[in-house]
């Protein structure tokens, strides 16, 4: 009797074990991402930095956690990525980047206090984690859901886990730039649409 | 007996990764000719493929595309050289709080709204909370100009109108509609308006029920003074939106019908 107790109690640990290591992972991608923005909380609040200097100190901070080289991808589609030569490739992921860095640092300018609250992280695949956040500032909240997925091969100067996309209000990042590049090629070439990107 | 079963689930557990390593090592060694090299367009195939489903845009129907573009530039034109000079001139003679109790003040009016459209979606709970919400910030909030329930009671709003209580029994949009002045929208939503519009005290016509205004004129005034204030309290979101929008139209259109289906989710 004592010996099937033994035997169910180990199978037991085993399971608790590798479910304590998906919980693992999950908080810390959690600390991860509420440790960088406490960082960068504080160079915002620094007035004694200049703001092109705060904004370059705050996207080599972020740069490793994010996926642009992903995005930019996803967001033109498979379609339109594939016809891009590989000059093309690079120049197109090169704008995107730049473009969402700026777009960011623009709406730090606007940054008054607000804090980031973890509320929920879901994993919805092996190799997905969901952390959805609010943005509290005056009572008021924002949701925000940032979506990390794990790459097969870690990559060079990067984190483990990877955000691929931000959902602001329920509103992709990337599925709204698809939807904007795919319609902006069915008139317009992919030129066309550098140019206005580089903007 | 014990030790073997130990030894057993220890192999099973922690070389199960190794043995089913050995096997495809034994059948890319015996099959050589079925390797095959994977390309950087294989990858990306893969890539696109693993991503599908979070990068999967609802195809909107548009069949007034022409009318909305204009509209969305006519709005444009008039947010950036009507609303927001007239809400800066008035956020530097009002301050910033009692603009934001003027903006509670109209929100509480909206109960019936929100109560109504809270239980046509059989959210008993959240209709609950709305009436406890107007009781307190009618009473302890004077009239709703303070928001107590939140800030003491943490009692949250949960907005709801008809468009979501049509899209919650599974309405679909419909064709994207630009509104004179309120912006994107869609059929579903649109019509909402209409008997939203008869739980709101605020109105032009003669009801039998009691409603603040009376005649056009005062339903005008009072809509417009509504709608500047609330403009006043977020002049820089439009601005902040649009920045990311290579083709405005599109852009406002994606924007607004994902934030919709979120809200109907909810």
């Amino acid at each position: 009797m004592s010996n099937i107790f033994k035997k169910i109690l180990f199978i037991f640990s085993i399971f608790v074990f590798t479910q304590n290591l998906i919980a693992n992972e999950q908080i810390d991608v959690k600390n991860k991402l509420l440790d960088k923005m406490d960082k960068i909380i504080i160079i915002v609040q620094n007035k004694n930095i200049p703001i092109s200097k705060r904004n370059n100190k705050i996207i080599d901070l972020l740069t490793p956690t994010f996926d642009f080289e992903l995005m930019a991808k996803l967001s033109l589609g498979k379609k339109a990525w594939k016809e891009l030569n590989a000059e093309n490739k690079k120049k197109f992921t090169k704008l995107y980047v730049k473009r969402m860095e700026k777009s960011y640092s623009s709406k730090l300018d606007k940054y008054s206090n607000e804090v980031v609250e973890v509320k929920e992280i879901q994993q919805p695949k092996k190799n997905r984690i969901y952390l959805i956040t609010d943005l509290v500032n005056n009572n008021k909240k924002l949701e925000i859901i940032y979506k990390y997925y794990k790459p097969k091969n870690q990559k060079l100067n990067k984190d483990n886990w990877l955000i691929y996309d931000v959902e602001i209000l329920g509103v992709s990042i990337l599925k709204t730039d698809k939807a904007q590049f795919k319609e902006f090629l069915q008139t317009n070439t992919i030129y066309a649409l550098m140019e206005v990107i580089s903007k | 007996m014990l030790k073997l079963l130990y030894i057993l689930c220890l192999a099973l557990v922690f070389f199960t990764g190794c043995s089913s390593k050995d096997i495809s090592q034994i059948n890319a060694s015996t099959y050589p000719q079925e390797k095959k090299l994977t390309t950087d367009e294989d990858m990306n195939d893969e890539l696109f493929d693993e991503f599908e489903d979070d990068t999967k845009t609802k195809d909107i129907f548009d069949p007034f595309s022409g009318y909305n573009r204009f509209m969305t530039s006519f709005n444009d034109k008039l947010y950036i050289y009507a609303l927001t000079p007239i809400s800066r001139g008035y956020n530097t003679v009002i301050h910033y709080e009692i603009r934001k109790s003027i903006s509670n003040l109209f929100n509480n009016l909206q109960y019936p709204t929100r109560v109504t459209n809270n239980i046509l979606q059989a959210k008993f709970q959240n209709a609950a909370e709305e009436t406890g919400r107007f009781v307190l910030n009618t009473t302890i909030g004077i009239l709703g100009l303070f928001d107590p329930a939140k800030n003491y009671f943490n009692l949250e709003a949960h907005e709801e109108d008809f468009g979501q209580t049509l899209g919650y029994y599974g309405v679909g949009g419909g064709p994207h509609i630009v509104l004179p002045l309120f912006g994107p929208s869609n059929l579903r939503d649109a019509i909402s308006i209409i008997p939203d519009s008869y739980l709101n005290p605020i109105d032009y016509t003669n009801r039998e029920w009691f409603t603040l205004t009376d005649t056009w004129w005062t339903y005008l005034g009072a809509k417009s003074y509504e709608y500047v204030n609330e403009f006043s309290l977020n002049v820089d979101s439009y601005d902040r939106l649009k920045e990311d929008s290579i083709d405005l139209y599109p852009y406002l259109r994606d924007v607004y019908e994902q934030y919709r289906d979120k809200q109907i989710k909810e």
